[in-house]
Formats: structure tokens, C-alpha cells, sequence
């Protein structure tokens, strides 16, 4: 029963629900990932991107449908078990700790398998944390705790990575920042499932777009189709 | 003086430790309007919202309301005073009823709450105007069952008729379609519609055929500051106001 | 000018003797909020258990020397280990089933845990001490010019300053110290990045009461080892955290010992205070700085944090009456002291009913108004002469007299805070009456009068004296019924169930508390002084913590937020201790289970569980929050 390797996509998502209390927030999701791909969910507020990321870690109360990893199924796994099997995520909004320094939170999440980069070259390619890594999350910038949050995850051995938003409210010589750094993560051969609202940011990594609406994937775009869709993408996310 | 603000601010600013999470932010709502603040996550949307419905206090600013300094107010009071809000998550009183979630609402004008001597029965008269609120909501046939019990919707629908039992003139509604069904939220922009009949509704939403339906006039907000503001027809065509939503910085 | 109080400032050697207890008490202090704080970071676990566990260290140290021949120092090593990993039993089949539920059931369910160590340890040994001989290489005294300071002391001192901030660097400076930091900040997250969170909570319980069970270790040789050292020492260790701000490592260490100083300086100024100086710390403080003093600011008072009940407010018409029947030939039937004393503490219950089940408000120090009341009506009837029905309005008085005060410090914090600020009042309370003039200390006021109310009811008649207090008790429970259905009622479940709702719909929430607690204050009042009627005596178990736990169980083990569910808990409680009185201790062991068992399987009691099973039924293809949660957890559980 087991899928080939190789053929089958890293992480494949089928019929997705979840429910915050009363809410119907994911209406069945399918979606795959295959190793080395970029993928990014696009959406507008509210579609359910940050909760489908949040069920594929394991930390939605209520959640049904099927979550298959690496060919085994981690859906109702408790979720450091989810992080533990290869799966880095950065939560929308950071998820910096304020009472640990960076230094502290850089080493955090624990080292699990070969690190996708160095501490050093985390370092090199984030000079200002290097410079704060005795400060507390809680006096970082914005762009500055960004990169602590993606820095952390590569030195875990996590080689699939779920970023939530990442230039999300930052300014533009940081959102340049990261891009470079998520593009030389994908020369590495890092897979990343990206949310963003920033469609002119992802559409110069991804390969794949997949577009939400009210809980359901209503498209998927390949990204050498996004100038001639562009129309449509607007349509899907503009005001 | 040409105009008529039931709502201004002057320089709102907010910010969290190092953090600024509302900047200089000078609002004008007209009275008689629905005016609705957009913008992308984290554009300090909520933050702004939590400043005006005195949930803390601005690091800096002032907040006039209807000709009232509410700047340094208590949220009880400015709600006495006629400025109602709604949740984002359904704020209803869970285990009472329907019927007892509005006439509580109704009650908190009044000093009378105070009066544990008295019976539950004075509160009688206050049914009339209970049935009314529950008509315009569309949930007289729901009223003796728990609060609890309603379906999503339903419960926006009720926290929406205890808000307007204040009267308030003016109302500040946060993400009023969130997690709503497609249906759900056709019957409560009907009902916000008609709400704004007779007083001014100052919305946070994301939905924005909702906004663009609905509203009046738009502020749009990015990264804590006033982007642009006009109709939807306005913002909605400015390059900035598309670049904010979609992104338009261009990596290496 | 100060002869009347007899205030003395006493100085050289007699000062620092105080002092020095000071100190010592206050490492204890420290060990023990220490491991408090340490705990509630982490699980939100307010752990009641704790002075119980420090017990069982210093009798797990004092049973290794006298059967195994084990000593002191070989058991400063073992006694935490052992007392640590019981404690992780504890933690996996209980404790854990509480962390997805409001902060107030774990405070519960450690309550109970509380009753059963300290009842099998009364039933084992009794209320008396075991001595526990120092280690031989620490006895004697050691001259420092200008005192003479015991070993022994001198060592607790540097051990538990050595121990606090061992403890203090291994959370501050070490790799798994920043995974606990980072885990109380967001558990979710901190798991979601590969952190074994639910191991790190265990093992964080099993640190904390290590900790405590080191206390007791240290602790043996100074004081006596008897069951009840826990007891006495947690309420203000419980006063110490609040000072301290909850969850405040550094906060729990320097407040320890600086109040343990405060402590030792006020015995050596003037003694009687001593004991109440840590509360009336306390209450300044929260009127100053409700956070406490190295807690941050809590901002905006978030939705309450509250057991839920049902506030229910009907009424079967057929069962009261058929139950106002049976109460008039119940004397002919049932032993009548035993139904007055019933219907004395169905009327406390239905105050705390009213506090707890209406209000939301988990007052912890509920005895403080029962107690109170019973206090000044004995006093008015026997010393003022007061007639019975003027003794009863001094006894209300008082009782809504308390509640203003005690009401206007504890709404400034919320949920298992006012729970603990609640109980520390009392305690206060309690130290109060044990020192006081008036009290008769340990003997209470006794053989208080009858006489005759309104001047022609001769109460000294059995049946006569059960008519009057049922009487009483259904004016009291007319009150009760009127109170929650009346528009402030009302007003007052809303608040309980959405607190930021009725902000925003105008309510000045903090008003309706207090008028809650007054209210309260009078219904437990009335109950305390016809209490001191039926039994002519008014005694230190009535302001007691004990008394507070009891009726914090009748109310949730009738039904909390049901009308009538608290009497039934309030008879069944009575009749409990009446009937197996021979059984002694094993009565607060059974108490404890109960308290567990409601706790984890019926969170609404008997009769709201009742009416759960029936108005819920039909949901039942719906969502069922509670369950459903317990489930999940149990399936997090098995994969670990």
C-alpha cells in the first residue's frame, strides 16, 4: 500500500475539516507538496490558510481527514511528534518568546536530524541577529524576529518547512531580505508550504500556487501560468 | 463644520514595547455613515478597534465622540454614553436564553439592576421592546431557548440585537462576518443595512465584497498607518492600495 | 503611648533571635512558593497538594531514618526523588485531565488531594508530631559576636538560598530552563517546534514538589513532623506568592524571605501581630499593585475565569412542597440537632451557592463570614446580653460587614487570584480569633445562651428551637431565591458568564461583585450566628480553612448554580460526618475522593448533572465541549 518513493508527494493532504468551537473553518482540503517544491496557499483573511498549517502541525482541538507525511499518517499525532518527524513551522505573527533571548530561541526547538544550514551560516545570512543574540524576543524588530523564527527551524534538520506570512507587516528592504533567503533555502532543496497575501512575493519562488476561499481550495495555478491568469489572481485576492 | 463627525481622532497612536502597532492615525466617521476600516493582517486593524472601544489605553492621541473627549473614559461609561460594540467571537451570555440575552442588554441602562430586593417580574415590561429587537433580528421564534444552543449564525445575530438594544449611535462592529456562512452573511449585511437607517456603523472587516457592498466611506490601513480613505470605488483603484494588498516588492 | 498594645522595641540579641526565625521561616517560605510558582507557569496549576507534599517530606525523611535507619543526608537526596515521582503518578492519572479546563478545577482537584494525604496521614500518626533528630554534625551553636546562631539554621539558610538560586539559574541560564520559559509563554507553539511539552509539564510538577518534599526534609529537624505542618504553613505561602506577583520566579524568592524578615521583626516588636502581618501585607499590596510585586500587570481583565455552573433558577413547585413537608415532621423522624445543624450550613451554602454558582466568584475564605458572624453573635448574646433575634442581626451585620471588606480587596484580581486572596483573608481572620481578647482563643465562646426570642419563644425547647430554625433558614433561603431572580440576578449571571459582554453593555462589573459578597456575607451570617443558637458555642473549626473546603463541597457536590442542589449537599455532607464520626480522619480522605471524582467526571454535581443529562440530551449529536476535550487528551495521552 505504501506510495513509491520518489513518485509520491512529501506531504499529501486529503479532505482536510477543522472546526474552531462552533466555526467550519476548513471544508475539505487536498493538497500535495512534493520534495523540493515551493508551494504557497494564497487566499484573502479568513479563507483558512493559517488554520490549514495549524492542522497539518497537530494543534487544532478538532480536526478530520487525512495527513500523510513522508508516507505515514500524522494527523491526530501530538504535535512535537509532527515537528520531530521533519516538519519546521513558523507561525503567522513569529512566534518569537519574549522572555528568551535570541540566542536562546535560535536553539529552542531541538536538533533532530542533519541541519539544512549551519548555526554559523544561519548567522551569516541574519548579520543583525548575530549582533541581538543576547537581546529578548520582546526588543527585536519585526524583520529582525523573522529571521530568528526561520533561522531557528533550519538548524533543527527539519527539511520541510511551513512559513506562515512571512513578510507580513514588515518593510520592503526586509521582505527582499527573505526572499533571498527562501530561494537559496529552495537551492538547498528545502520543500516550503507558504500562506502569503503577497502574491508578487511568491510568484518569483514558487512552483505551484493553490488559491483559498471560505475554507475550500477554489484554484491551483502553476506558477509559469501566474501572467496569464494574473486577471483571475487579482480577482482572487485584490480589493 | 461642514461636516458632521460622530467620531474623530487626532495622532491615535499605539504601540507595544518596541512595536507600533497604530501610528498617527487621525479618523473622521460621519454620522448617518457605514464606514468601514480594511487592510491586510497586521495592518493594525484590531489594534485601532481596541483603541476606540477603550479596551486600553492610546500611548498618544486623543478620541472625540460626539463632541465628548472619551480619551481617558471606562468602557461602561462610553457605552452608556451611545458608543456600542460588537466581538469578533460571538459575545453572548451562553446559558441564558434568547429572550433574557437581550432583556439584560436592555437592563444595563438602567440602575434598577442593582435592585436585588425586587422581583424578577418588574423586568416584564422590558418584554415589548425584547420582542421587537428579536423581530428585527429575525430570532422571535428562538426566544426561550439557551443562548447556547443557536447555530453560528444565529448567535451573531443575537449579539447584534443586545448591541443595538443600547441604542447606541454609534456602533463599532469587529470582523462582523467572521467564520459566517455564505447565507449567514447575506442575512446579516441585510441586517446591518437596516441598522444604519438610523445611526452610524463603524466596521473592521476583511470580507470586502461585504465592505464594498455595504459601506460608505473606507480607510484603508497598512502597517499601523492611514493608507487611503474614500468609497470603495476610490480605494479600491489606487496602485498603493493594490500593491498593499497584493504585494508588489520585487526580490532579488 | 503605645503601654495598651504593649509595644516594645527590643534590641541586641533578642531582635536578632527574632530575626533569625524570621529568616528560617522565610526560606521555607521561599522553598515552597518557589515551587508553587514554578508549577503554575507551567500548567496553571495552582497546587493546593503543596503543603501536604512538604509534609510527606519531612515524614518520608523522619520513616527512612526510624525503619530503614536512613539519616539526614542520604535523605535529602532520596526524600525529593521519592516524593517526586509519586508526584508524577498524581500528574498523569489527575492532574493532566485538568489542563484544558479552567484554572479553578485544578485548584479543586489539588484540594482534594490535600484532604486525602493529610486524612491518611492523621489516620496513620495522628495530630501529633514526631520528633525528627538533627544530624549530628550540625548540633550546637556557633558564637557571631552578637548572637549565637544554631548550625543547623545557619546551614537551612545557605542550603535554601543555595537551593533558589540553583533552582533560579537551571530556569534562567539552562537549555531545558528556556524550554520551560518558552512553554509557559505558548505551549502550543513550543510543542509545535519539537519540545516535548507534556513531559516537560510532568517532569516541572515533579520539580516543584521535589522541591517542596526538600523543604519538608529540611524543615523535619526544626519543626515538629506531624500531619498538619502542611496545613498551616501553605495559606501563607499562598499570601507570599500573591505578594510576590504568581508565576515570578525571582518574585516567589526575594518575597519569601523578605516576609519571613518582616515576620521575625514584627514578633519582636509586637508579638500578636505576627501571625497577621504577611495578610495585611497581602491586602495592601493588592490595593497598591493588584499584580503584586514583581508580577506584570495583568491589563485588561479578561473574559472570568470561573467554575461553571448552571445558575439555574427554577423551581419544582411539587418538590418544595413535598420537601417543606418532610422538613415539618422530619424532628420526628431524624435526631433534631443534626437536621438544625443542616439547615445552619444549608444556608452557608446557598451564600457560597450564591457567590460561586451566580456570581462566579470562587471565594476560597468562605468561612470567614460563617465563622465571623458565629463569632460576634455569641459574643452579643452572652457578654452584651443580647435577645437571640438582635444576636442573629449582629451576626448578618457582620457577616455583610465582612463581605465589604473582604469583597472590596479580592474583586481587584480574578478567578483561582481572588480564590487565594479570598482564602489568605480568611486565614487572617482565623489568627484574628485565636489571638483576640474577646475569642476565648482556643475554647471559643462558650455555653452562649438561648433565651427567649422576641421575648416569649423559648428556644431552650427542642422542638420549639427546630420550628424557629427552620423558620430562619427558609426566611434566609425566601432571600436566596429572590436574590437570583430579581433584575440584579439576573444582571449578575450575565457578568458571570461573559464579564467583557456586560463591560461593553455598561455594566460596572465590580459593583455587582461586591454587592454579591455583601449579600453573601449576610446569607452565610444568618447561617453562623443560628448555628451559634442551636450548638451555644462559637469556635475556631468555624473560621477554620477546613470549614471552607466543606462548603465548597456541599455546594459542588449538590450542584453548583442549581437552587436547591447545595441543601442536599449540605444534608448529605452533615449526615456524612455524623454518621461516620467513628470512622474519624477517613472522613476528609473520602471528602478528598469526592472532590476528585466531581472534579474529573461530574464538573455540574449530583443535581446539575441531572438536569445536564436531561436539557442536553438532545444536543447530544451535537458538540460536547468538555468531553471531547478529555478525549483528545487521552489519545495525546497514549501516544507518549
Amino acid at each position: 500500500m505504501q506510495p513509491e518513493a520518489g513518485t509520491a508527494p512529501m506531504l499529501c493532504v486529503r479532505d482536510l475539516e477543522a472546526w474552531y468551537d462552533e466555526s467550519y473553518v476548513l471544508q475539505g482540503i487536498d493538497l500535495d507538496v512534493r520534495e523540493g517544491e515551493v508551494v504557497t496557499l494564497l487566499g484573502r483573511n479568513g479563507a483558512g490558510k493559517s488554520t490549514t498549517l495549524k492542522s497539518i502541525m497537530g494543534m487544532m482541538d478538532r480536526c478530520a481527514g487525512t495527513i500523510t507525511f513522508k508516507g505515514s499518517d500524522i494527523r491526530g499525532a501530538a504535535s512535537h511528534r509532527i515537528a520531530l518527524a521533519g516538519i519546521g513551522y513558523c507561525p503567522e505573527e513569529r512566534g518569537i518568546f519574549s522572555s528568551l533571548t535570541v540566542a536562546e530561541n535560535m536553539i529552542l526547538p531541538p536538533r533532530f536530524g542533519d541541519p539544512a544550514l549551519s548555526l554559523e551560516r544561519i548567522y551569516e545570512l541574519f548579520p543583525n541577529l548575530l549582533a541581538r543574540r543576547a537581546s529578548f524576543g520582546s526588543k527585536l524588530s519585526g524583520g529582525e524576529q523573522q529571521m530568528l523564527a526561520i533561522g531557528r527551524l533550519l538548524r533543527t534538520g527539519a527539511r520541510f518547512l511551513l512559513l506562515d506570512e512571512p513578510t507580513e507587516g514588515l518593510a520592503p528592504v526586509i521582505v527582499e531580505q527573505i526572499g533571498r533567503v527562501i530561494l537559496e533555502l529552495k537551492r538547498a532543496g528545502l520543500t516550503i508550504l507558504l500562506v502569503e497575501q503577497n502574491f508578487v512575493f511568491v510568484s518569483q519562488m514558487a512552483d505551484r500556487h493553490y488559491v483559498m476561499e471560505d475554507g475550500k481550495i477554489v484554484d491551483v495555478i502553476a506558477n509559469d501560468r501566474v501572467q496569464a491568469e494574473e486577471g483571475k489572481i487579482r480577482k482572487y485576492l485584490g480589493v | 463644520m461642514s461636516e458632521d463627525n460622530i467620531l474623530t481622532t487626532e495622532g491615535l497612536t499605539k504601540s507595544f514595547g518596541g512595536f507600533v502597532a497604530v501610528r498617527n492615525v487621525d479618523l473622521r466617521v460621519r454620522r448617518g455613515t457605514i464606514h468601514a476600516v480594511i487592510g491586510p493582517n497586521g495592518a493594525g486593524k484590531t489594534s485601532l478597534f481596541n483603541l476606540l472601544t477603550k479596551t486600553y489605553p492610546p500611548t498618544s492621541g486623543r478620541i472625540v465622540f460626539d463632541g465628548r473627549d472619551i480619551t481617558a473614559m471606562k468602557p461602561y461609561d462610553v457605552a452608556r454614553i451611545g458608543l456600542v460594540r460588537s466581538f469578533q467571537i460571538s459575545a453572548i451570555f451562553p446559558r441564558l436564553t434568547v429572550r433574557e440575552n437581550v432583556r439584560v442588554a436592555l437592563q444595563g441602562k438602567t440602575d434598577e439592576s442593582y435592585a436585588f430586593w425586587r422581583s424578577g417580574k418588574t423586568l416584564r415590561r422590558l418584554d415589548a421592546r425584547v420582542d421587537e429587537l428579536l423581530a428585527v433580528v429575525d430570532l422571535t421564534g428562538f426566544a426561550d431557548s439557551p443562548a447556547v444552543q443557536l447555530p453560528y449564525g444565529r448567535k451573531r445575530a443575537l449579539e447584534i440585537a443586545t448591541t443595538i438594544a443600547l441604542e447606541p449611535t454609534l456602533l463599532l462592529l469587529d470582523e462582523p462576518m467572521a467564520g459566517l456562512s455564505r447565507q449567514d452573511i447575506a442575512r446579516i449585511a441585510q441586517l446591518i443595512r437596516q441598522l444604519a437607517a438610523d445611526r452610524t456603523i463603524l466596521m473592521v472587516e476583511h470580507n470586502l465584497s461585504v465592505v464594498s457592498d455595504l459601506s460608505d466611506r473606507i480607510t484603508v490601513l497598512s502597517r499601523g498607518e492611514v493608507l487611503a480613505e474614500g468609497t470603495y470605488q476610490e480605494v479600491s483603484t489606487m496602485p498603493r492600495v493594490q500593491e498593499a494588498y497584493i504585494g508588489g516588492v520585487h526580490a532579488a | 503611648m503605645f503601654e495598651w498594645i504593649d509595644v516594645s522595641i527590643p534590641t541586641g540579641a533578642a531582635l536578632y533571635s527574632q530575626l533569625l526565625i524570621g529568616l528560617i521561616n522565610g526560606a521555607f517560605y521561599a522553598l515552597l512558593s518557589l515551587g508553587l510558582a514554578i508549577i503554575f507557569g507551567l500548567l496553571g496549576v495552582i497546587n493546593f497538594a503543596h503543603g501536604a507534599q512538604y509534609m510527606v517530606g519531612a515524614f518520608c525523611a523522619w520513616a527512612l531514618l526510624h525503619y530503614a535507619g536512613i539519616g539526614y543526608w542520604p535523605a535529602l537526596l532520596l526524600v525529593p526523588l521519592i516524593v517526586g515521582g509519586l508526584s508524577i503518578i498524581i500528574e498523569r492519572t489527575l492532574i493532566r485531565h485538568t489542563y484544558k479546563l479552567d484554572h479553578a478545577y485544578s485548584l479543586l482537584l489539588t484540594f482534594g488531594l490535600l484532604l486525602i494525604i493529610e486524612g491518611v496521614f492523621r489516620q496513620a500518626f495522628g495530630t501529633f508530631g514526631q520528633p525528627y533528630a538533627m544530624p549530628s554534625s550540625l548540633t550546637g551553636a556557633t558564637n557571631m559576636g552578637f548572637m549565637y546562631l544554631p548550625n543547623y539554621r545557619g546551614w537551612v539558610l545557605v542550603a535554601s538560598l543555595t537551593i533558589c538560586l540553583v533552582t533560579w539559574y537551571a530556569i534562567e541560564r539552562t537549555q531545558l530552563g528556556s524550554q520551560m520559559r518558552a512553554a509557559t509563554e505558548n505551549a502550543k507553539l513550543t510543542q509545535a517546534l519539537g519540545v516535548n511539552v507534556p513531559v516537560l509539564m510532568m517532569l516541572t510538577y515533579a520539580g516543584g514538589v521535589g522541591l517542596a518534599a526538600l523543604a519538608g526534609v529540611m524543615a523535619a529537624p526544626i519543626y515538629q513532623v506531624s500531619p498538619m505542618m502542611g496545613a498551616e504553613i501553605i495559606i501563607v505561602v499562598f499570601a507570599v506568592v500573591v505578594i510576590g506577583g504568581m508565576g515570578s520566579i525571582m518574585g516567589s524568592i526575594v518575597s519569601g524571605f523578605a516576609l519571613g524578615l518582616i515576620e521575625g521583626l514584627t514578633k519582636a516588636i509586637y508579638p500578636p501581630a505576627s501571625s497577621l502581618i504577611i495578610f495585611v501585607a497581602m491586602a495592601i499590596i493588592l490595593l497598591i499593585r493588584p499584580a503584586g510585586l514583581f508580577g506584570r500587570s495583568q491589563g485588561v481583565p479578561a473574559a472570568v475565569s470561573v467554575v461553571r455552573g448552571g445558575a439555574d433558577t427554577s423551581i419544582n413547585p411539587w418538590l418544595s412542597t413535598a420537601l417543606l413537608f418532610l422538613a415539618i415532621v422530619a424532628p420526628f423522624f431524624f435526631y433534631p440537632v443534626f437536621l438544625m445543624k443542616a439547615l445552619c450550613f444549608a444556608l452557608f451554602a446557598c451564600s457560597f451557592n450564591l457567590v460561586l454558582g451566580y456570581g462566579g466568584l470562587l471565594s476560597f475564605g468562605h468561612t470567614a463570614f460563617f465563622g465571623g458572624s458565629a463569632y460576634v453573635a455569641a459574643h452579643a448574646m452572652k457578654v452584651w446580653g443580647f435577645p437571640p433575634e438582635l444576636g442573629i442581626l449582629a451576626g448578618v451585620a457582620t457577616g455583610a460587614t465582612l463581605g465589604v471588606i473582604i469583597g472590596s480587596i479580592a474583586i481587584r484580581r480574578q478567578g483561582i487570584y481572588l480564590a487565594m486572596v479570598t482564602m489568605a483573608l480568611a486565614q487572617m481572620l482565623y489568627f484574628v480569633a485565636v489571638q483576640a481578647p474577646f475569642t476565648g482563643g482556643e475554647d471559643g465562646i462558650q455555653s452562649v445562651p438561648r433565651g427567649m426570642l422576641f421575648g416569649f419563644i423559648d428556644l431552650n425547647d427542642r422542638l420549639t428551637l427546630y420550628y424557629v430554625v427552620l423558620a430562619i433558614f427558609l426566611i434566609g433561603f425566601a432571600a436566596f431565591v429572590r436574590i437570583i431572580t430579581s433584575p440584579y440576578g439576573h444582571a449578575l449571571k450575565a457578568i458571570r458568564e461573559n464579564e467583557a459582554r456586560a463591560v461593553s453593555l455598561g455594566f460596572r462589573t465590580n459593583s455587582f461583585k461586591l454587592i454579591c459578597f455583601v449579600l453573601a456575607g449576610a446569607l452565610a451570617g444568618l447561617g453562623g450566628s443560628t448555628k451559634v443558637i442551636v450548638f451555644g458555642i462559637a469556635s475556631l473549626t468555624d473560621v477554620h480553612f477546613a470549614m471552607s473546603g466543606e462548603v465548597i463541597l456541599m455546594v459542588l457536590l449538590g450542584g453548583l448554580g442549581t437552587v436547591l442542589g447545595p441543601i442536599f449537599g449540605a444534608f448529605a455532607i452533615i449526615a456524612m460526618e455524623s454518621y461516620l464520626q467513628a470512622y474519624g480522619a477517613w472522613i476528609k480522605v473520602i471528602q478528598g475522593v469526592i472532590f476528585i471524582v466531581i472534579v474529573l467526571v461530574f464538573r455540574q454535581g449530583i443535581v446539575g448533572e441531572f438536569d445536564r443529562i436531561a436539557g442536553w440530551g438532545r444536543r447530544l449529536m451535537g458538540r460536547s465541549p468538555s468531553k471531547g476535550v478529555q478525549a483528545r487528551d487521552a489519545s495525546a495521552g497514549a501516544h507518549n
